[in-house]
Formats: C-alpha cells, sequence, structure tokens
C-alpha cells in the first residue's frame, strides 16, 4: 500500500526540524537490503522514513532509553503503537518525559485491514508530540467477534483446538508483543509449558498468554501478523479486551494515566460483573 | 458396566482463613465430599492462572478458590486481586470452550465451617453434572 506522500512529506519536514533537538529518532528505515528499525540522527536520509510494514518500536524505545538514560528520543508512532507505549509506560519500560512522538494517522484502508477500532494516536495525554493526519474511520470488527456469544462450547473447544494444533511453539507471537517484556516468561517454565511437546498441549500456552494479555493487548494485531500458523489470537485477546472494560472499566493503551487494575485494590478497581 | 463418575476436585484454601475454615468443619465433624484435595496457599492472591490450568490438565474437573471474605485478607489486598482475576480466567476458560462452572471462587472465613460444607457439596454435585475434565480438554 502506498504511504501518503502529503503526509509523508510533512512529517519529513518536521522529524528534520526535530532532529535538531533530540538525540535522535526512532522510525523505520527502507534500504536496499530491506527494512527494519533504525535511530535517525542528524545528516541521515530521511527519504529512507518508512511506515510500513508495520513494525512495533515500543520495545527498541525501551531498549535506547534504558541504555542512555539521560537522552531524549523521538518516536515515529501509529495509533497502536501509541497504545502500546502508553502500556509500556504504565509498566516502567518507557519514559514519556523523554520521548518525543511524531503520530502518524492510518488511512482508513490500513485501518479495515487490521480492523482497527482507534486507527489514529491520541497524544492528548502525552508530554509532547505532534500529529499528521486525520482520524479516519475505524475498520469493521473481526467478523468472529459477533458471532461468538452464540457458538457452543463444544464448537469453540473445537475451533481452538484445530488452530493450536497447528502452533510450532516459535514464541513470535510472544517476541514480537511490545508489551511481553518479563524478564522470565511463564511459557518457558517447564511447570506450565512443558518442553519438547507439539504442538503445546491444550489448554497451556495460549490460554496462559491470553489471560497474561488481558489487561495489556493494545489489539496491534502484530502477534496474528508475525505468526507462521496464521492462528487467529487477536480475536481470543479482544473478546478478554472487551470483558476487561465491561468488568474493570479499562481500556489497555486508551489512557496514558488510567492504571491497570490487576494490581490495584478493589477500592480503586470496582468490578461489575 | 460403567463406572460411576466420581469428581476430583483440587481446592486452593488460602492458610489464614479458608483452610482453618476446613479443618474447622472437620473438628466440628460436618460432611464435607471426599473429593476435595486441598492446596494450602498463603493467600488466594498466590493462586496464579498457570496454577489452575496446570490443576485441569492434571485431571482435576473442577478447581475451587476459596479465600477470605473482602477486607479480611490477611495481606491487606491480596484477595482484592483474586476477585479480579478469577473471573477473567473464567471468561477465558468459555472463550476455550472449557465450561467456566468448573472454576469456582467463594469467600470462607476460618468461622464458616458450615460454609465450607456447603460449598464444597455444592461444586462437587456441579462438577458431577458436567461430567469428567478430559471430555473438555482432551481433542
Amino acid at each position: 500500500m502506498a504511504e501518503n506522500a502529503e503526509i509523508m512529506e510533512a512529517l519529513r519536514d518536521h522529524l528534520a526540524q526535530k532532529l535538531k533537538e533530540l538525540d535522535g529518532v526512532i522510525g523505520l528505515r527502507r534500504a536496499v537490503e530491506g527494512t527494519a528499525p533504525y535511530l535517525f540522527r542528524p545528516g541521515d536520509d530521511l527519504s529512507q522514513l518508512a511506515l510500513e510494514p508495520r513494525y512495533p518500536l515500543g520495545p527498541i524505545v525501551s531498549l535506547l532509553q534504558r541504555r542512555y538514560p539521560q537522552a531524549h528520543f523521538g518516536v515515529v508512532a501509529r495509533g497502536c503503537d501509541l497504545r502500546a507505549l502508553a502500556e509500556m509506560a504504565k509498566r516502567n519500560q518507557v519514559d514519556p518525559q523523554r520521548l518525543y512522538v511524531f503520530g502518524v494517522a492510518c488511512t482508513a484502508e490500513e485501518a479495515e485491514e487490521c480492523h482497527c477500532a482507534d486507527p489514529f494516536p491520541r497524544l492528548e495525554k502525552w508530554p509532547q508530540g505532534k500529529t499528521f493526519g486525520q482520524p479516519a474511520p475505524a475498520g469493521s470488527p473481526h467478523p468472529l467477534l459477533a458471532e461468538y456469544p452464540k457458538i457452543p462450547l463444544e464448537e469453540r473447544r473445537a475451533f481452538w483446538q484445530k488452530q493450536f494444533a497447528k502452533c510450532i511453539k516459535c514464541y513470535g507471537c510472544r517476541n514480537i508483543c511490545p508489551e511481553c517484556f518479563c524478564e522470565s516468561c511463564a511459557l518457558e517454565d517447564p511447570l506450565w509449558v512443558e518442553p519438547g511437546v507439539l504442538a503445546p498441549p491444550f489448554p497451556s500456552f495460549h490460554l496462559i498468554r491470553a489471560m497474561h494479555m488481558a489487561t495489556r493487548c493494545v489489539l496491534c494485531r502484530q502477534c496474528e501478523l508475525t505468526c507462521p500458523a496464521h492462528i487467529p489470537l487477536t480475536v481470543l485477546y479482544e473478546l478478554i479486551r472487551q470483558d476487561v472494560k465491561e468488568m474493570l472499566g479499562y481500556e489497555p493503551g486508551a489512557d496514558l494515566e488510567a492504571a491497570p487494575p490487576l494490581p490495584l485494590t478493589l477500592a480503586d478497581a470496582v468490578i461489575r460483573e | 458396566m460403567a463406572e460411576e463418575f466420581e469428581p476430583k476436585i483440587v481446592a486452593f484454601l488460602c492458610n489464614w482463613c479458608s483452610y482453618a475454615g476446613a479443618d474447622n468443619a472437620g473438628v466440628a465433624r460436618l460432611e464435607s465430599p471426599p473429593n476435595i484435595l486441598p492446596i494450602r496457599v498463603m493467600c488466594s492472591g498466590r493462586v496464579s492462572p498457570e496454577m489452575i490450568i496446570r490443576a485441569f490438565r492434571a485431571g482435576a474437573d473442577g478447581v475451587l478458590v476459596l479465600g477470605c471474605h473482602i477486607g479480611d485478607c490477611h495481606y491487606i489486598s491480596g484477595n482484592h486481586r483474586t476477585a479480579k482475576r478469577i473471573p477473567l480466567l473464567r471468561k477465558l476458560l468459555a472463550y476455550f470452550g472449557i465450561n467456566p462452572e468448573r472454576l469456582r471462587l467463594d469467600w470462607v472465613s476460618s468461622a464458616e465451617s458450615t460454609k465450607f460444607a456447603k460449598v464444597t457439596k455444592e461444586f462437587v454435585e456441579t462438577i458431577r453434572a458436567l461430567g469428567p475434565i478430559e471430555r473438555e480438554i482432551k481433542g
């Protein structure tokens, strides 16, 4: 899909301007060897700045901020990237005070492709940043979501058992996920997921991961895009995300200031069932 | 002839309230079902979703999590986390096609030996009606 030339031009101009004061801007660079995350520095060829393919830059921001504790970086972020950064900030993975956000709106086609409910970076509560482009309408929700409540338990089980039987346990879903940053991962603990068994027995690996995603998943859909077995993981994460919204009034990534509800007391996070 | 199904239940009991409640049920000679395998944990907040999933996979037909009443937690707010976590896990079990009735959370204080007997009896009957877990986690 072609990048919007007008947005790209405005973005490059502003980026060139801001590079004079920032220590660098994290974005994607399209070069002959391929497209990859890159720290743009003054003097770099900004025509190589790219927005596609989508790739989560949050973990790279985290890595660089940790490595350079005084540095003030910028990052090019779509709506989903910004939601991911918000959840990471709440869990002390990135520091919003040392981050300038170049927010890029997604196009309506991109929103539709991703079934995205909010394809625009909401910068209102972020300390510094600027958005480029106008909010596009939300994409249509995944077709499975509406019919899911009507599907009987046996059919759900049959569906997911078939899906998970394809899993090659490559850990791609976890590795790409901007919200998966634990130093020791339950999915690697032989107590919970026995090593050497393929596909991971139902219902271990994916149920544990879905539970961990419940108050974190920002629906960037990177896990699904990465999955070599094409397992529709985000259907599960979106279902549980809806429950978290109804029961705990929390939407991961939507509000930089809202605290994640699970560690809170019931006085601070009321349950509605 | 098919053998009659006896449910196997794993019960995570908090050290300060529910385990003592179970103990007192025994002291008071209240009748409670023999299907319960109690596991004593320091707090119901200690019971991670992984532990519950593992219990199911190890053959538990039902998992019972019992803790102190809200406000009585020995660690002030340990059970507040349980109160949010277990309902979410129940939702996820249902999305995976596993009957969420197989996981139950309740609050039993050390003085509530009769409640312990009642909850365990009810739960065993619920699980008896649902049948063995193998039906739901093996392909």
